[in-house]
């Protein structure tokens, strides 16, 4: 059968063509279209031909077979060190038998390959740092899910969260409206406690424009109170803009670059617009490795660098408590033994471990590092979208015992965690395996600890 | 009065003492209702998969799963809506409290009904535990949240919304308060019923070995009672049918005991604790004790926007 009605090479860029996905209970139809599939031989290895470069080819060829990134694979680790997941292997196996056999492939083959390159690999990069010769596995794999959705093998989530960003310029349906209203909504909410309390939108020419990831409108509107409430408290002059306010990029997770980017270009479009001076992204980490790190690519800007200079949370955070801009109450810092959990797309893939440090050191009396730490940690374990994908839901657990045995080795029962994914693999770590783990973002920590200045106290009658 | 209620229903036993109190107040105003259920609470990152709340499952969740739980809540009120048809069901996915306070706000809602359970002493496992933690952080953040009165019932003893003779406004003399208060007067004038005006005293410090001098104690309760009379009396004008009384004990107790003295018919207070974490909510604040123990409804009050109107 050539393409189905949900399983197809199509983009989905209709509000028809989402709602029949999302309608699907659990990828029924659409996992059972995908086997019978056909493979567009002729257009995979024409794609291949434009866009394998000489980097990647390069890699695949001077691969040596060494095993050294065996161990630094954390599904490698947890899986018993079965030989089938050493990064080489899973990467020559799949995109280099593709490349080998000139794009024709069969439809078996690619769903061996869908299932290596979402339910083997989260991208994390780590591999790349003990390769001898820099052969970033995470790096290929990444272009080989471009090359799996170019012809319809992706995972049913993922497709649908193509799609989101292609309608709502989002990775859920927030709407502008439902965007601006929850903003207005969380500033009524706490203008009491927080007397002159706003979240202002769209203005221009501020020193900050505040970004963040859909799931806070959608689902965890507090979060975006409680970076208002911060902002607030720091006397920043900030604003959030009305489109173009989602950061995240389930479409990097797809391999759908032609979305990935029109969403960053929405977010670009929001600084072209209001020029502000600096952004700041909420704590998420592919948010900011899809807008401020791989996001200029795809934009095609000559700079490698948005627009404007952009800053995660945490950088933004480390600053706000060095310059004093934010002050911490220090008989309320942690006394319990904390630990923090290094997100690869910020730390790794962007140097932001010193940032950490230095929150940490303001924030926490018994700070335990992880071992290994900073560029060196693991993926939690839900990175790359697998948090996301039901089909892959028993090798994403089988998955996280690596940053399961990380954690309890500290000792530390809470563990802060600045990134959506890392946040999300803890929770779900903790309702698999029930370590009496918590896990929280920066910003309640922060809420908690924070001197309110007193002009911005509430007046008590 | 009230013309429009948002019932906030988990949809299963522990709201059926709550649901009868709100079709009742909704019948007796004409009110429109909204049985509001929050169906599923959003699990695995950023795909639509929802834990559902009542079968603790994992589904994937689009309008037609929305439409049969809809259908579902139906069936469950079916008695009542027989009864009483100006109301409109409406099932959404997310975090409990989140979505109640938004579809409030939406609604321009000038009360919110909820259900508690009260079995709280029930089942060590796990589920109850989750199930008692949402429970808790919901009551907590609505109550808190809210800008209009939210009635909570978790007894059978509380489900009754019928001729009014008695309410007891508690008060910790906070801003919350002031609101609560505006509520409770008003409700008393428009209900033609006594109003008590009452404070507790916390001694509960004596459980940890800090006695207090019964001078102390009784200076202290003269304070409170001045204090009730400048801060609300001056506000009372023509109504004259109140008292006022200063209890010293356990907050919670002390309310629970003077309402069922009373025969109070419903419980007026101010909610308005910051504490967040769900853990911590658990233990409850006097509101939410008193909520689980009370024989009549109570009502939280914490903001002024829907109260000076009835």
């Amino acid at each position: 059968m050539p393409e189905g009605k949900l399983c197809n090479r199509k983009l989905v860029d209709t509000k028809e063509f989402l709602d029949a996905l999302l309608s699907d209970k659990s990828g029924e139809q659409y996992y059972e279209e995908m086997n019978h599939l056909d493979v567009d031989t002729a257009k995979l290895w024409s794609t291949i031909q434009k866009t394998f470069k000489s980097r990647l080819k390069t890699w695949l060829e001077i691969c040596a077979h060494c095993g050294l990134c065996a161990d630094s694979c954390f599904f490698y680790l947890a899986n018993n060190k079965d030989p089938k997941q050493v990064p080489s292997y899973k990467i020559q196996s799949t995109l280099g038998e593709i490349v080998k056999r000139k794009g024709k492939v069969d439809n078996q083959f690619m769903q061996m390959t869908m299932d290596t390159a979402w339910a083997k690999c989260s991208c994390c990069n780590r591999c790349g740092m003990y390769c001898p010769f820099g052969i970033d596995m995470g790096i290929m794999f990444g272009y080989l899910r471009g090359l799996c959705f170019s012809q319809g093998f992706v995972p049913w989530e993922l497709k649908i969260g193509t799609g989101m960003h292609r309608i709502y310029n989002a990775q859920m349906d927030v709407t502008t409206e439902d965007w601006v209203d929850t903003c207005e909504w969380m500033a009524e909410e706490n203008e009491e406690d927080y007397p002159g309390l706003t979240i202002p939108i769209d203005k221009e020419n501020a020193d900050i424009i505040y970004t963040v990831n859909a799931r806070e409108p959608k689902h965890y509107p507090q979060d975006i109170a409680e970076a208002a409430i911060l902002f607030h408290l720091a006397g920043e002059d900030w604003t959030v803009p009305s489109e173009g306010w989602e950061e995240t990029s389930l479409s990097m997770f797809a391999g759908d670059w032609e979305s990935c980017r029109m969403q960053v270009e929405s977010v670009y479009a929001a600084m072209d617009r209001l020029k502000p001076k600096r952004m700041v992204v909420t704590e998420c980490g592919h948010a900011y490795r899809a807008t401020v790190i791989e996001g200029p690519y795809w934009a095609g800007l000559k700079s490698g660098k948005p627009p404007v200079e952009s800053l995660h949370y945490v950088e933004w955070v480390a600053e706000a408590l060095r310059t004093g801009k934010l002050k911490l109450d220090p008989n309320k810092k942690i006394k319990e033994p904390v630990t923090y959990q290094d997100s690869c797309n910020y730390i790794r893939n962007a140097g932001l471990g010193d940032c950490a440090r230095e929150i940490m050191s303001y924030i926490a009396e018994d700070f335990r590092e992880m071992t290994p730490n900073r560029e060196h940690n693991f993926c939690c374990g839900g990175g790359g979208g697998l948090n996301g994908i039901g089909r892959y839901r028993v090798q994403r657990n089988i998955g996280l015992k690596v940053k399961r045995d990380q954690i309890l080795k500290t000792g530390a029962k809470l563990v802060i965690a600045p990134c959506h994914n890392c946040w999300d693999a803890i929770r779900d770590q903790e309702e698999v395996y029930h370590d009496g783990i918590r896990w929280s973002f920066l910003k309640p920590i922060l809420l908690d600890m924070v001197i309110v200045p007193d002009h911005l106290k509430p007046k008590e009658e | 009065m009230f013309k429009k209620i948002l019932f906030a229903t988990t949809a299963s036993p522990s709201c059926d003492y709550a649901a009868r109190v709100a079709f009742d107040i909704a019948k007796r105003y004409e009110s429109e209702l909204i049985a509001f259920h929050v169906l599923g609470i959003p699990s695995r990152g950023f795909s639509q998969s929802i834990q559902d709340v009542r079968t603790g499952e994992t589904v994937s969740y689009d309008e037609d799963y929305i439409q049969w739980v809809v259908e579902e809540i139906k069936n469950t009120y079916a008695k009542q809506l027989d009864d009483y048809s100006k109301c409109i069901i409406s099932a959404v996915p997310g975090i409990p409290h989140t979505e109640i306070l938004r579809a409030a706000r939406k609604n321009d809602v000038d009360l919110i009904v909820m259900g508690a359970s009260a079995q709280q002493e029930d089942g060590e496992d796990e589920e109850s535990f989750v199930y008692r933690s949402i429970v808790g952080r919901t009551l907590q953040s609505v109550a808190k949240a809210a800008r209009c009165p939210v009635l909570v019932i978790s007894r059978p003893a509380a489900s009754f919304w019928g001729g009014f003779s008695h309410i007891v406004f508690g008060t910790d003399f906070s801003k919350a308060a002031d609101s609560a208060f505006l509520f409770s007067l008003n409700l008393a004038k428009a209900l033609d019923c006594k109003l008590h005006i009452f404070h507790a005293l916390d001694i509960s410090s004596v459980h940890t070995g800090k006695l207090k001098e019964q001078d102390e104690i009784d200076e202290q309760l003269r304070d409170a009672r001045n204090k009730i009379r400048k801060k609300y009396l001056s506000n009372i004008k023509d109504f004259k049918n109140y008292d006022i009384e200063v209890w010293e004990g356990i907050p919670y107790v002390e309310i629970v005991k003077f309402a069922r003295e009373k025969f109070a018919d419903l419980i007026v207070m101010a909610h308005h604790t910051k504490i967040s974490d769900p853990e911590k909510a658990l233990l409850g604040s006097t509101m939410e004790q008193v909520v689980l123990r009370a024989n009549c409804p109570v009502a939280s009050v914490n903001h002024p926007d829907k109260v000076a109107n009835l």
